[in-house]
């Protein structure tokens, strides 16, 4: 393939929300900025997000930096890094400010003047600060489009996959890419490298509701390029997501908040797994529907029902609470629509629900500034890959083991920001001092050879096995035997690709971008099976049937992989501060208080139960004088202190 | 197992690679007698069995992404949410330049607005809604649906051999309701507001003064929120 050569200050991989506020960033302090985006510009999980975004101090008055860096902190199970909670935080209006400067347009709150929040805080947060908007992920997208676009300043490849980054010496000098509209290989030389490529939930498809294209490049990539890598046993799985027909599977039917006062799940017998659902976490709703299949009590598909006809039935709060699951999650209501029977669309059929795969929490390891760490603890940026950086979902070490809802979009405007600031200065003050091109020469000869493979095996087909192995072994219930079948799978992968075969097209080769995808999968499954090895017992995101929960009160560590010179892969453990225990029994009491009362609302006569409820919307509903539709979004994590609902 | 003629659907997909189209036929089977069938899922099966390397673009799966739309009886259509029958023809966008399959080349689209849309508006007090109207044309998936049969896109016609560095020189609905969407924000300066007309009358408004009218692949008025208010502005009715 023919070559072109090409010199910027910083390389941005990805065009969502990370990439496109740190081309923005870098491009302001006056550095040369490419981003690549193997996706068309903008389209990315931010684009189809549901576009509930934090803003601190957007409901109250008496949020705080630290408040909110407490809440994540708790959330993610002690495992988050405090500089970057607090990062987050602080930076978390300014983010949001940057987005309505290209173009974001939230409700005003005539009383506050600020961005109207949800009526709601979400489970987990303790106070106010989630803004909706109109048209949802769709309208952030076009901010992050503007932000690329409108200037002019910035340079841009869409449908062009990175393939690997090139490190010199522990040294980032640049990457080299496939632009499949010229068919060509790109090198493109440069000092920094911001890795703002998304997630791996496509090593689920159909099992998750997130974009075709989150194949693990940011992990695969950063790995390869010798980064340290942290939490990567930590994926998000939603837990209601639709089965069926094939066009829906994965896509997201509701989360806990919306099953509301009485909703429940039960098993194929119909028997209830759990209760309470409006107060449980994802993981905790995910983590029942899978030890039931796992019993076999398992819907058909391997679900189990979300039984929300008890809400429906009480005949005066009944009616509020179908507006109530209408306006909630309006693209998720929509899917169920179209996707199930109207007597089940109305809840008086139950849902049979699955969970699809949704977000990585962990990822690079990083510092406030998203640049690339090693060592003990919270690491060091001179062990690191210098000139890397993250932002986004690729990086790790922020939400721990579990996300607050509504954080993701935000963390890609902070992160963005900081690296894409930080990124200009490097190039700035560690310019390239390039002796020779060998490292590059040698990249391209290696791609020069995959491209004329004539083996037997196509990379789609791989591409369908790992995702149907991961699902079932690396999911969102392991174990030490599936583990263990992982990792004999992956030495067989890692077989197939070298025996592949690669078409003679130049232009848009669609069988030299499946393979650089699968290998990314590979790689990045690896590193997955090398974090939940390490971590023999279940907290979060990860789910060890075979092993005890870790207590809460035990010292949180993370788990760190990388990779060794001859491509063996290493893992180990870091160790984290603890949230004073007076904090967390707060917490925790507060959760069993809440629980309490919502089981005692189950149990009472229908008559009073239901003049209970009614009071209870007609709250949210009404009495906001604010907001003319109700809107609660969802939570994720822990349930939030003054969620009443 | 044998297939009853019911869970087939005969599907015609054509193919493109290195410049020249072919017509697979494809037999797409059902998983239900009742399924009903998306453009895309019948992509991904031919993908899954006798075209492994079938190239076309999808994302989200729920029209949302806006990147799937390909061409079904030639008229542009969103895949992920396009019911198939018996008999349809499944093709690339024929208002753009194919690179693969079903695959075509976006980009010369938004590189027509680099360095043209008046955003960043730093110096303002951010707290400031938007009309209902800008809310509608942020609804805009990017889908491209909508240069089908645009006189003034047609235009650029010459141009629609893949060619990569070169912007198209008209304009089309989609670039029209960018322009617009920055008209509509209460945070531009008035100097703004001109020039955003003033490149839509260089992008080839006047066209659109007898075009019978664009149609949006997600249902914006195009006609009534951008067209007709950008030409009322623009004087070209005098
Ligand atoms: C359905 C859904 C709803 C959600 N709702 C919310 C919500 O309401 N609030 C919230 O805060 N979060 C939400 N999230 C999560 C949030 O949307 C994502 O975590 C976040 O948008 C990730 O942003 P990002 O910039 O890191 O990555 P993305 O937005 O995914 O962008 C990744 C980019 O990298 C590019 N890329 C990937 N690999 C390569 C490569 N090899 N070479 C070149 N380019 C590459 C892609 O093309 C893309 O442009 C939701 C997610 C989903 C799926
Ligand atoms: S009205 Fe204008 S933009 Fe719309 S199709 Fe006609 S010429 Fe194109
Ligand atoms: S205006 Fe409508 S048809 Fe055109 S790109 Fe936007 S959503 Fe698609
Ligand atoms: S796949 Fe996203 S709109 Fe069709």
């Amino acid at each position: 393939m023919n070559v072109e050569w090409k010199k910027y200050d910083v390389l941005v991989i990805g065009s969502g929300g990370a990439g496109s506020h740190a081309a923005h960033a870098a491009s302001n302090k006056g550095a040369s900025v490419l981003v690549v985006s193997k996706d068309p510009l903008g389209v990315s999980d931010t684009k189809i997000s549901e576009g509930l975004a934090t803003v601190r101090e957007s409901g109250s008055n008496d949020d705080s930096v630290e408040t909110l860096s407490e809440n994540i902190k708790m959330a993610g199970a002690d495992l988050s890094i405090e500089s970057l909670t607090n990062a987050f935080s602080q930076d978390s209006k300014l983010a949001y400010d940057k987005y309505r400067e290209n173009g974001l347009r939230p409700t005003i709150s005539l009383k506050s003047q600020t961005p109207k929040p949800l009526p709601l805080p979400l489970g987990g947060h303790t106070r106010r600060r989630t803004v909706g908007h109109n048209n949802s992920g769709i309208a952030f997208a076009h901010a992050n489009w503007n932000a690329i676009v409108s200037k002019g300043e910035i340079d841009y490849k869409e449908d062009c996959w990175i393939i690997d980054i090139i490190v010199d010496k522990k040294t980032v000098i640049g990457a080299v890419a496939y632009d499949a509209q010229k068919g060509i290989i790109l090198a493109i030389q440069c000092p920094s490298v911001i890795i703002a490529a998304g997630g791996l939930s496509t090593l689920y498809f159909p099992k998750t509701d997130t974009l075709r294209g989150n194949t693990g490049d940011s992990y695969a990539l950063a790995v390869r390029a010798g980064a340290d890598m942290v939490d990567m046993e930590q994926i998000q799985f939603l837990p209601f997501c639709l089965t069926s027909p094939p066009s829906y599977e994965g896509l997201l039917a509701g989360e806990p908040v919306t099953a509301s006062f009485l909703g429940v799940l039960r098993d194929k017998n119909k028997n209830i797994i759990l209760d309470s659902v409006f107060l449980r976490t994802r993981a905790q709703c995910s983590e029942a529907i899978m030890k039931s299949v796992e019993k076999g009590n398992g819907t058909i598909n391997g679900g189990a029902f979300l039984d929300m006809s008890a809400n429906k039935r009480a005949p005066k709060s009944g009616p509020y609470f179908m507006e109530y699951l209408k306006t909630s999650l309006p693209s998720a209501y929509n899917n169920v629509r179209q996707a199930l029977s109207k007597p089940a669309s109305q809840c008086d059929e139950l849902w049979e629900v699955r969970p699809g795969a949704h977000y990585m929490m962990g990822g690079l390891r990083v510092n406030e500034f998203g640049a690339s760490v090693a060592g003990e603890l919270y690491g060091k940026v001179d062990l690191g890959v210098s000139g890397l950086f993250a932002a986004g979902q690729s990086m790790g070490g922020l939400f721990g083991a579990n996300r607050l809802g509504s954080t993701s979009l935000t963390e890609g405007a902070v992160f963005g920001l900081r690296s894409g600031e930080a990124a200009a200065k490097n190039s700035i003050y560690n310019p390239l001092k390039l002796q020779s091109n060998d490292k590059f020469l040698k990249k391209i000869s290696e791609i020069d050879n995959i491209l004329v493979t004539k083996g037997k095996y196509s990379s789609s087909s791989i591409k369908k096995d790992i995702q149907k192995a991961c699902w079932k072994n690396l999911g969102p219930i392991r174990d030490k035997k599936r583990l263990n079948k992982i990792r004999k799978l992956i030495e067989l992968w890692k077989k197939k690709i070298k025996n592949i075969q690669i078409e003679d097209t130049l232009i848009w080769n669609q069988s030299f971008i499946e393979y650089i995808e699968v290998k990314n999968m590979i790689d990045t499954a690896e590193i997955m099976l090398f974090a939940a090895e390490e971590r023999n017992g279940s907290i979060g995101g990860h789910v060890r049937i075979d092993c005890k929960n870790i207590s809460m009160f035990s010292k949180p560590y993370s788990t760190v992989v990388n990779i060794n010179n001859d491509k063996s892969f290493n893992v180990k453990r870091v160790y984290r501060n603890r949230t004073p225990l007076k904090r967390m029994l707060f917490y925790k009491v507060e959760e069993i208080k809440r629980l309490l009362e919502a089981k005692t609302i189950r149990f009472l006569p229908l008559s009073i139960k239901d003049k209970i409820l009614e009071k209870k919307y007609k709250n949210i509903m009404e009495n906001n004088d604010e907001m003319s539709s109700i809107y609660p979004g969802s939570p994720e994590a822990a349930i939030g202190e003054k969620t009443t609902l | 197992m044998k297939q009853n003629s019911k869970d087939i659907l005969d599907v015609k997909i054509v193919t493109h690679k290195d410049g020249k189209d072919k017509v697979v036929e494809f037999q797409y089977r059902k998983s239900s007698i009742n399924e009903k069938t998306m453009a895309l899922d019948v992509l991904l099966q031919a993908q899954d069995t006798i075209l492994p390397n079938l190239a076309f673009r999808y994302g989200c799966r729920a029209r949302n992404c806006g990147v799937c739309t390909i061409d079904i009886n030639n008229l542009p259509r969103i895949a992920c949410r396009s019911v198939v029958r018996n008999g349809d023809v499944l093709k690339a966008m024929n208002t753009l330049p194919v690179l693969s399959d079903l695959v075509v080349k976006r980009d010369n689209i938004s590189r027509q607005l680099r360095g043209k849309l008046k955003t960043n508006t730093t110096k303002n007090d951010l707290n400031v809604e938007a009309p209902k109207e800008y809310h509608e044309l942020t609804a805009c998936i990017e889908c491209y649906a909508c240069l089908e049969k645009c006189p003034m896109h047609e235009k650029n016609s010459h141009d629609l051999k893949p060619n990569y560095e070169k912007e198209y020189k008209w304009g089309n609905p989609f670039t029209l309701l960018k322009l617009q969407t920055v008209i509509l924000d209460p945070l531009t300066s008035k100097d703004d507001v001109k020039y955003s007309i003033n490149s839509a009358i260089d992008f080839g408004l006047e066209e659109c003064l007898d075009c019978p009218g664009c149609k949006c692949g997600v249902g914006i008025d195009l006609k009534g929120k951008v067209i007709k208010p950008l030409v009322e502005k623009s004087g070209l009715l005098r």
